[in-house]
């Protein structure tokens, strides 16, 4: 492949090639054979794995989304234009609308078949499209996984079905204690996987709204749609329109609560655990550190109560000058380093309120 | 019935002109270098624990006004973005109108910093640096600009401490956390946040940036991507665009205690309109603010929604009370153009007429 610039010269012909076959496709009575798989992917991911590591790092994760969401774009007018092409007598008025309604349709098939469980084969564009319904999965277990050691999905698949009653069991002995813990955490650990499934079904329902909210919208419309960009817009609008209005409602407001403390209960217990293993190995632990940051904090602000109270006091003796000050406007220059300036009024200590509160053991 | 007009030799030119785009545009993008931020320059005039207090320099042949400007900024997201590009820049603005700026810059908590409460925030840390500003300019009192959260803190510090604030402007910020089109505050009624600062001491910058994204998460993680490849071919504008997603994506941690008292006694009790907010041993009232008050609210603002900001009017003491509608975003407030004509100029010219 020669390369000039960023991308391959061959890359963009090969991009060529496929969308003018497509486009001959149309104009040809059906029958005619499909063209090869779209380069698009597969070429870009090889590139992107090649290229990626000398990118710097916020050049790096710009370009990934860059190449996710233009997959996304692409699938859109692939899918019509593929539906387009199979209209048997060419090119008429009513073809692109018909060539919509086939594409919303698959679009529709994809999604209820994964609401229902069922695979649905054929069409990668329709897959493709559904994935922008796990943008928001998406964004979770990233966020999980920056969070944590283990990836943000590691529970997905614990199975649970019988699992609930041996975590019933007391545990015994001389280890019951840690027994305990461990139970504890398996607990954890499927309340939060219960959830996860919760808000994902609550995900993949909005799907299926989706299309039946593109089709409404479109039909409401009075400007032509003319382009791929416009009608990848009226997708991306009414999946944000189903999703504002779903993600308003109590019922997501609960699920988003289980799914975020169930997921702070699971890292309550790993904390606690950790802990546990840390003293028996003599090293400090988060609680002894955390104790000591709060005791540090309610004496600094004991002391700068105090020390505003005697400069004060100082102030009021008439014995001594204020703090140096930093020069006005006229002469800015840098400011020397100065002590913080005193305290008007004395503050209270705030309530003790911070000693981290874990389970009893 | 909608018309539809693609036709599949101008399809085909669509998506070869997108490729072509986005092959050109990733030089550009490769090539973006070192993304700064803050273009004015500054002094660094108070430091304390992670804080530090920066004052503006006052552009050639302007006068600053004797009354100086405190910025307090929100503890959500870093502070450049009131100063983020030549052209885009609120301090900016407020020095081209004679403002004397400060503004605190909160830094970036970490563990050591898990038991800072809202009481260490304002009475401790923003009150210091009032007091600094004060004694450096030999007045009493002086003017507030506060952002966001930060205007909350600036409505507590004026009830609190009424007697040094001369002026006071708001801008995007929350004073009833239940209207019903904020979705935040209807996210967070069932979280535990009690366990969730339990659990993790402060709460990562990453849960916030989640959460914010999950407001809008097709157009704010899907389209904008999109729609940058018009833009890739500009050095410029991919600049700017970087620059802005630098500042998205840098969020601070939230010192543990601090969360989980504005979470609660605000987002979850509301506690500007219900009572019951106590920092360091006092109830936060707002009838005690007597100054003027500016309140400035964007109309598609879809982080703290206009009805939310505008539950203001009436509840303070002030017999001087004025509202600024800005049409755009909670962002587009400080970085579009049409906020560097009208909305700077707009608090320039208040304070100049008070102070």
């Amino acid at each position: 492949m020669s390369e000039t610039g960023i991308f391959p010269n061959d890359w963009l012909e090969l991009q060529r090639k496929y969308w003018e076959s497509w486009t001959e496709l149309s104009r040809k009575a059906s029958g005619a054979a499909a063209p090869a798989i779209n380069p698009w992917e597969a070429a870009l991911d090889q590139w992107w794995k090649a290229l990626s590591p000398a990118a710097p790092e916020l050049a790096r994760d710009f370009m990934g989304k860059l190449m996710d969401q233009g997959k996304a774009f692409f699938a859109l007018a692939e899918g019509y234009t593929k539906n387009l092409a199979t209209m048997p007598a060419g090119l008429g008025s009513g073809d692109g609308w018909t060539a919509l309604s086939r594409t919303l349709e698959d679009l529709q098939k994809a999604f209820t078949g994964a609401v229902t469980g069922g695979v649905q084969e054929g069409d990668d564009a329709s897959r493709r499209l559904m994935a922008f319904w796990e943008l928001p999965y998406d964004n979770w277990q990233r966020m999980v996984s920056s969070l944590s050691l283990v990836p943000g999905d590691v529970l997905r698949n614990m199975p649970h079905a019988h699992l609930n009653q041996a975590l019933s069991a007391p545990g015994l002995g001389y280890t019951r204690e840690e027994q305990a813990q461990y139970q504890d955490l398996l607990r954890r650990g499927i309340e939060y996987q219960q959830a996860l499934q919760e808000y994902l079904q609550f995900f993949s329902g909005l799907g299926v709204k989706s299309v039946g909210r593109m089709r409404d919208f479109l039909e409401a419309q009075d400007k032509p749609i003319e382009s791929a960009r416009a009608l990848y817009d009226s997708w991306v609008s009414c999946c944000e329109q189903v999703y504002g209005e779903e993600v308003k409602t109590p019922e997501y407001a609960r699920i988003n609560g289980r799914l975020i403390n169930a997921q702070m209960a699971v890292k309550q217990r790993l904390a606690i655990i950790v802990d546990e293993a840390l003293g028996a190995m003599n090293m400090p632990t988060r609680s002894e550190l955390r104790t000591l940051q709060d005791r540090l904090q309610e004496t600094r602000r004991e002391y700068k109560a105090l020390r505003g109270e005697v400069e004060a006091l100082k102030r009021q003796l008439g014995g001594e000058p204020r703090p140096a000050l930093v020069r006005t406007a006229a002469a800015p220059a840098a400011a020397p380093k100065k002590a913080p300036a005193a305290r008007r009024t004395a503050a209270k200590p705030a309530p003790a309120k911070g000693s981290a509160r874990t389970p009893a053991k | 019935m909608l018309t539809i007009d693609i036709r599949p030799d101008k399809l085909s030119e669509e998506m070869l002109d997108y490729s072509r785009k986005l092959g050109q545009g990733m030089e550009n993008l490769m090539n973006a270098g070192h993304i700064d931020t803050g273009v004015t320059p500054r002094e660094a005039v108070y430091r304390e624990d992670k804080l530090v207090l920066y004052r503006y320099q006052t552009p050639e042949g302007i006068t600053p006004q004797a009354v100086p400007l405190l910025i307090v900024y929100a503890l959500v997201n870093r502070p450049y973005m009131t100063d983020i590009q030549e052209n885009r820049s609120t301090i900016k603005g407020l020095l081209a109108t004679g403002q004397d700026v400060y503004l605190i810059d909160w830094g970036y908590p970490d563990q050591a910093d898990r038991a800072l409460t809202l009481d260490d925030y304002i009475n401790g840390y923003i009150d210091r640096c009032v007091d600094h500003i004060r004694e450096a300019h030999g007045v009493d009192q002086i003017n507030i600009l506060g952002i966001c959260q930060g205007g909350a803190f600036s409505l507590c510090y004026s009830a609190l401490h009424p007697d040094k604030v001369k002026n006071l402007v708001t801008m995007v910020t929350p004073v009833d956390f239940k209207t019903p089109d904020n979705l935040l505050s209807a996210w967070v009624q069932n979280v535990d946040v009690d366990l969730a600062v339990d659990t993790m001491g402060n709460i990562p910058g990453e849960l916030l940036n989640w959460t914010f994204l999950s407001l809008k998460p097709f157009s704010l993680t899907g389209q904008k991507y999109v729609n940058m490849v018009d833009l890739l071919g500009d050095p410029e504008q991919v600049k700017n665009f970087l620059r802005m997603e630098k500042w998205i994506f840098d969020s601070p941690d939230q010192a543990g205690e601090t969360f989980r008292q504005f979470i609660k006694d605000f987002y979850q009790h509301n506690g500007f309109i219900e009572g019951g907010v106590v920092i360091g041993g006092r109830e936060v009232d707002l009838k005690a603010i007597t100054c003027p008050i500016l309140n400035i609210y964007a109309l598609q603002d879809h982080l703290v929604p206009p009805d939310a900001s505008r539950a203001l009017k009436g509840r303070t003491g002030s017999p001087d009370y004025t509202e600024l509608a800005f049409p755009g975003g909670h962002i587009g407030i400080y970085v579009s153009g049409k906020a560097q004509k009208e909305v700077t100029p707009a608090i320039g010219k208040w304070l100049n007429a008070r102070s």
